[in-house]
């Protein structure tokens, strides 16, 4: 697959694929309206795969309309690619490719119709050769004169990713590629995640609200929350950040807090009704302590997280991902089915 | 852009011929107004030969049907960007180096050559009917770049008005809107000589009018209209112009 291969020989030091200082993103008036970006800050170095984590609603979708262009800047500096995205806005989409949460194709068009409508999009001439390697590449070849309609999902998203690959973009911006799909064609799509960047040399933005797509894809992650960056780093690095085992308990009826936050080894106690997150410096020390304490007909569950980038997001936010929101990922889901079989 | 243009404009067309119902529905509805209307009205008209120009009612009503034809494929070229809009296609392609000005001037090429596709089988209709043409070549390319004029103005119009809008509704309501009075106060079905003054005020500026007096001049043996035909071609550029504008400023992603 080397004849495919668009990265360039990397220079010492290679300018960041995405350099964002300071954006805000307002939608509507500055007293009535909504502040969906909130001074983000980035820099995701060229040839990563960087993650955004956050909640529905945490402007991770608005961050990528903002770096291609789609949405306005309402203040602050963007650059994609090197370039300006308020000033270079169509020589930045020349240079990135798109996947979006739900597969938008032209289902009236065969695979090769949809390469060739792309191609003319991108304004690119010798483009066959390299779309029939994409082909090749994502084992849609044989069936490329098919209408797109009746392919299945892992197809029409393996096609979508062809379509993003197709001018050679340095940058791909994937906004929850893998929402509503089964568990079987999720991984398929990490396996492509990971593929396209090792192959491609390409810099992946990859949005999700699933951790532990974040944590199995990304090199680095940015926790998104309320418009807001709250969090960056590598995976290991922000879970080391917590240094700590979330315990949660759930009783039958209340408890006293001080009681608990008076065992050995609490660092915190938060109740939520009659569950009570514990985080404490080690689990395997502490729930021995904790079934002394606590009546055994007062225990309905307990269970141990282990430090991961749920446990940060709990950590930082005092919420869990999707905790607020679990019907607007249904609806997402439903609307992604309906486009799908449209 | 004229890579992207070409691209965009060639999917329009792709996309009408596979779809067999929208084909057939952009080819039956005018159809069904010479069949209904003018076979129903036609008897009325026999007698008035002297106002029509012709025994014929079909021969004087053709040029207005496919006149009015060109303002509803208007419609069928708006709701088109709708779905692009609700379905996200319209966000893969502006993730593209392509413009809002381009994705407008290719639905509005797009539609009018839809338009234009009704020509041929509203011609054999009408032969079916007992019209007969005596038209030169010339003829015919006036009037069918008369009729693309039509087309390309109201399918510019239609985009303006709806570049905003998400709603699949809307291209209805706004054709519903505008349909009526375009048609009723124009030349289209019979002669706008004996309107109320008001009527006619509309009608003379109508280019449904000029588009209906064009045709049927040439069907009923006088010679090109020119006139007509530059305010036809001034039409259409205004309203791609207007239209070209509108969609750079408030054409809707999403």
């Amino acid at each position: 697959m080397s004849a495919l291969s668009s990265a360039p020989s990397a220079p010492a030091d290679p300018p960041p694929a995405i350099e964002v200082q300071g954006l805000t993103k307002r939608y509507g008036s500055r007293d009535r309206g909504v502040l969906a970006l909130d001074q983000v800050s980035l820099r995701i170095p060229a040839g990563t795969v960087f993650g955004l984590l956050g909640p529905n609603g945490a402007g991770k979708t608005t961050l990528i309309k903002v770096l291609t262009g789609i949405s306005d800047i309402t203040s602050g500096d963007a650059r994609v690619a090197g370039l300006d995205v308020r000033r270079d806005s169509l020589r930045v989409r020349a240079r990135i490719g798109w996947v979006a949460a739900e597969v938008i194709l032209d289902d009236d068009f065969s695979a090769w119709e949809n390469l060739w409508l792309q191609a003319k999009l991108q304004d690119l001439r010798d483009w066959q050769e390299r779309a029939r390697e994409l082909l090749r590449y994502f084992s849609l070849d044989d069936r490329r004169d098919e209408k797109v309609s009746r392919y299945s999902t892992g197809m029409r998203k393996k096609l979508e990713i062809a379509l993003a690959l197709l001018h050679q973009p340095s940058v791909i911006f994937m906004d929850e590629p893998t929402i509503g799909l089964d568990v079987a064609t999720r991984r398929m799509l990490w396996e492509i995640v990971t593929g396209i960047h090792t192959e491609f040399g390409v810099t992946v933005l990859l949005t999700t609200h699933y951790i532990e797509e974040a944590d199995a894809l990304c090199e680095r992650v940015a926790i998104i929350d309320h418009g807001r960056i709250i969090a960056e780093g590598s995976p290991n690095e922000l879970k080391a950040r917590v240094q700590a085992d979330l315990v949660v308990l759930e009783t039958a009826n209340g408890l006293d807090p001080k009681m608990l936050s008076a065992l050995p080894g609490v660092q915190e106690v938060r109740p939520l009704g009659n569950e009570w997150t514990i985080r404490v410096a080690s689990a395997e020390a502490f729930l021995p302590k904790l079934l002394h304490a606590v009546p055994p007909e007062e225990v309905r569950r307990i269970s141990v997280e282990k430090p991961s980038l749920e446990t940060v997001f709990l950590d930082l936010t005092g919420r869990r991902l999707g905790q607020d929101e679990p019907m607007r990922d249904v609806r997402k889901f439903y609307m992604q089915m309906r486009r799908a079989r449209a | 852009m004229r890579s992207q243009l070409w691209g965009l404009y060639l999917r329009e067309i792709l996309r009408t011929f596979r779809n067999p119902f929208v084909l057939l529905i952009t080819i039956v509805q005018p159809f069904m107004w010479l069949a209904f209307f003018g076979s129903g009205f036609g008897q009325y008209a026999k007698d008035l030969a002297s106002v029509y120009g012709t025994s014929n009612y079909i021969e004087f009503l053709l040029p207005g049907v496919l006149s009015t034809s060109m303002l509803s494929v208007g419609m069928f070229g708006s709701m088109s960007t709708i779905q692009d809009k609700r379905f996200g296609f319209m966000k893969r392609i502006l993730i593209t180096p392509t413009s809002k000005e381009v994705i407008f001037l290719a639905k509005a090429l797009g539609s009018a050559t839809r338009g234009l596709i009704q020509i041929p089988v509203m011609v054999a209709a009408a032969v079916a009917f007992g019209v007969t043409f005596h038209l030169s070549a010339l003829d015919w390319l006036a009037w069918t770049v008369g009729l693309l004029m039509v087309a390309i103005g109201f399918s510019s119009m239609f985009l303006a008005i709806t570049a905003s809008s998400t709603d699949w509704q809307t291209p209805g309501v706004v054709s519903n809107f505008i349909t009526m009075p375009l048609m009723f106060a124009s030349a289209a079905l019979y002669p706008s000589s004996a309107f109320p003054a008001w009527m006619k005020a509309i009608s003379d500026v109508n280019p449904i009018s000029y588009s209906a007096k064009l045709g049927r001049t040439m069907v009923l043996g006088g010679s090109i209209d020119l006139q007509g035909l530059a305010v036809l071609a001034l039409f259409a550029g205004v309203m791609l112009a207007i239209g070209y504008g509108v969609s750079a400023r408030w054409l809707k992603v999403e």
